[in-house]
């Protein structure tokens, strides 16, 4: 489903060539959920950011559902992650001017439902993320946990195959990170494959499959091994 | 999309109302000096009676000084002399022909209640209101005959009509003009061409005459004459003097409806002259003239030089105000890098988001547009007030003026805001979603 063979990003500053990724190879398939691990600069994010079309990539294969990514210009890339991804970001970025239901209304504007089908997907996934009540409310008015779960609404809104997190917990504390996180599982549980770049390894090790990134290149074996001997 | 693109224009000016007011503020300081010079300009230019200006005809004779020509030589005058008018008007070579001549009259209404009143008249031919297509509300023109017979009618227009008859129907009426029983023919509907065509030598810009009555009535001394006179040599004693002089004070226009007539009038013309000269008169060389409506505004250059150059530095204005638009656009647009990056990343193209924020570049523009309005509506009034009456039938913005205004503000805003939309959708989203 997700396919990447040796991608390669190398970032140019002045003269300073930096390779974030390196030879990177992975395979994700249908339903999987994939914790992400590394230490900082290590290339987690670039990978996330390559996966959900965010970044181009400067050499390698990178299919997405069967379709060659390095092929699609702007439009396509903009479809594509329209209909086939969702994010979650650490920062939750919501759009602080506007309320909850108009925040999960973004992606359904730009896929072109019509405005019945919207109220239909906005009002069930506030209500999957306990939060129909406060449809009206601005992100501002909302506890860190709660946004979150907004920008989770918002990204299963479009019925994604693919969820992509970078660091969803990151500025929870660890009562509404459990929260966050068990929405998560559910969330795969449903059948959406989900990407999860995290740095707290207690989280990363709730995912079916763990990853560590190093120097830009996975790393699957050690974490799995550390995970077996715990 | 466009409705949802406007409500987010809606919800972004408001949120950084400050920044915004900024915007339409530049842009309506813009707008409104250009629409005020534009204004001016257009009203100046316009063509007064298109549907018919190439077929009127405004008559030049060059009967001037021979060692001082008129205009040093560039222009034969522009008005005609008593003599030469009357012997065209006899000629009646055109298909129509009017002369004219500015007048003014007292007027005793018949009413004791009404005290009597200076009003400014015109004196001019029956030919005068079909020529001009003056509309008329009761009545008609004088005929051709009334001229000949020179009958004391009168046409009002028709505020001078409510004043004296309370706006009824008055043909038939008489009044008291200048001590002489005038019967009333016909009474005009509002006629206030612009430019006042007709009569430039007394202003283009004046308003139109509140009385006509029959130009012969001049040379029974019936009616007062006024306007413009110039004189190259003495005129001699008394008014017979005066009307044989070669003072001009006269403006002569005839209505021909083709090229050949027109070049048959000029050759007509040609050959006047040459039978004047016989006389002694017309000592210069043979420059007589024809200008239709539009070439006789130019060569009057009734757009002033001063204006134009206003209204060329007024549109600098309005650059020096985008520039600035432009400005503050980007500084608007790259302050929402992070919303436009999420946007990206939640399935917007670029092109999907430079339309988005073209349209709220656009909406300021409107919303500058009209601001711009106000101020060139006060503009106006001010021009009114510096130029007095001169001014007084330009400084009004009519509805194309106002299209206009709006049109231009937003064209121009939709320009100042390419750049900052570009720049704004340049953004890398990534960069941008994990800064926030």
């Amino acid at each position: 489903m997700l396919v990447m063979n040796n991608i390669n990003k190398t970032f140019q500053t002045g003269n300073i060539q930096t390779h974030a990724l390196n030879n990177f190879n992975l395979t994700v398939n249908e339903g999987d959920f994939v914790s992400v691990t590394g230490p900082s600069g290590s290339g987690k994010t670039t990978f996330l950011n390559i996966a959900g079309l965010l970044e181009t990539y400067t050499s390698g294969e990178f299919t997405l559902d069967g379709k060659d990514v390095g092929q699609l210009n702007d439009n396509g890339r903009s479809r594509m992650r329209n209909e086939k991804i969702g994010f979650v970001f650490q920062g939750f970025n919501l759009i602080p001017d506007l309320n909850l239901f108009d925040n999960v209304d973004v992606p359904l504007r730009y896929r072109g439902f019509d405005a019945k089908e919207r109220r239909r997907r906005i009002e069930e996934n506030l209500e999957r993320v306990g939060l129909a009540s406060r449809m009206k409310h601005l992100p501002s008015q909302l506890s860190g946990g709660q946004q979150q779960r907004v920008a989770i609404a918002r990204a299963l809104a479009t019925e994604p195959r693919f969820l992509l997190a970078d660091e969803p917990t990151g500025n929870l504390d660890s009562q509404m990170a459990q929260g966050v996180m068990t929405l998560l599982e559910e969330i795969n549980q449903q059948g959406t494959t989900i990407i999860m770049v995290t740095h707290d390894l207690e989280l990363a090790m709730r995912a079916s499959r763990t990853i560590q990134v190093k120097d830009g290149r996975v790393s699957e074996l050690d974490v799995v091994a550390e995970k077996v001997s715990a | 999309m466009f409705n949802y693109y406007l409500r987010l224009a809606r919800i972004s000016i408001l949120k950084h109302w400050g920044l915004s007011l900024l915007m339409i503020l530049a842009i309506g300081l813009g707008i409104g000096a250009t629409m005020t010079t534009v204004t001016v300009n257009y009203l100046m230019s316009a063509n007064p009676i298109p549907h018919k200006s190439e077929q009127l005809y405004y008559v030049q004779l060059d009967s001037w000084d021979v060692n001082d020509p008129f205009d040093e030589g560039q222009n034969p005058p522009d008005q005609l002399t008593y003599t030469d008018s009357t012997n065209l008007m006899k000629a009646k070579k055109a298909f129509r022909q009017n002369v004219q001549a500015q007048a003014y009259a007292v007027i005793e209404p018949n009413d004791p209640e009404i005290l009597p009143m200076i009003v400014n008249a015109r004196a001019n031919s029956a030919d005068f209101f079909a020529m001009f297509d003056v509309p008329f509300i009761y009545g008609n023109a004088w005929s051709n005959q009334a001229d000949d017979n020179k009958e004391l009618v009168v046409v009002l227009n028709k505020e001078t009509n409510e004043k004296i008859f309370g706006g009824k129907n008055s043909v038939g009426e008489s009044i008291r003009i200048d001590g002489n029983v005038f019967q009333v023919v016909g009474v005009i509907d509002h006629w206030q061409p612009k430019p006042r065509f007709y009569d430039i030598t007394t202003g283009a810009f004046n308003e139109t005459e509140e009385i006509f009555v029959p130009f012969n009535l001049i040379a029974e001394e019936k009616v007062r004459r006024s306007g413009n006179t110039n004189c190259w040599k003495p005129s001699g004693d008394g008014f017979e003097a005066f009307l044989a002089s070669e003072c001009i004070w006269t403006q002569f226009w005839v209505e021909l409806k083709t090229e050949q007539d027109k070049d048959d009038y000029l050759n007509f013309l040609n050959a006047y002259v040459e039978e004047q000269k016989q006389y002694g008169r017309f000592l210069r060389p043979i420059d007589n003239r024809l200008s239709t409506v539009t070439q006789w505004l130019e060569n009057q250059e009734v757009v002033a030089d001063d204006a134009r150059m206003m209204m060329t530095m007024s549109f600098m204005f309005l650059v020096v105000c985008l520039l600035n638009t432009v400005g503050l656009l980007l500084a608007k647009f790259l302050g929402k890098a992070p919303e436009i990056g999420l946007r990206q990343a939640l399935g917007a193209s670029k092109s999907t988001l430079f339309f988005q924020y073209i349209i709220e570049a656009g909406c300021i523009g409107i919303a500058g547009g009209l601001l711009g309005l106000f101020f060139a509506f006060w503009g106006l009034i001010g021009i009114e007030t510096l130029y007095g009456d001169y001014m007084q039938n330009l400084a009004t913005l009519d509805f194309n003026m106002m299209l206009l205004a709006i049109a231009i503000s937003f064209f121009a805003t939709i320009i100042a805001g390419i750049y900052p939309t570009w720049r704004a959708c340049k953004v890398q989203p990534s960069h941008q979603l994990k800064s926030q």
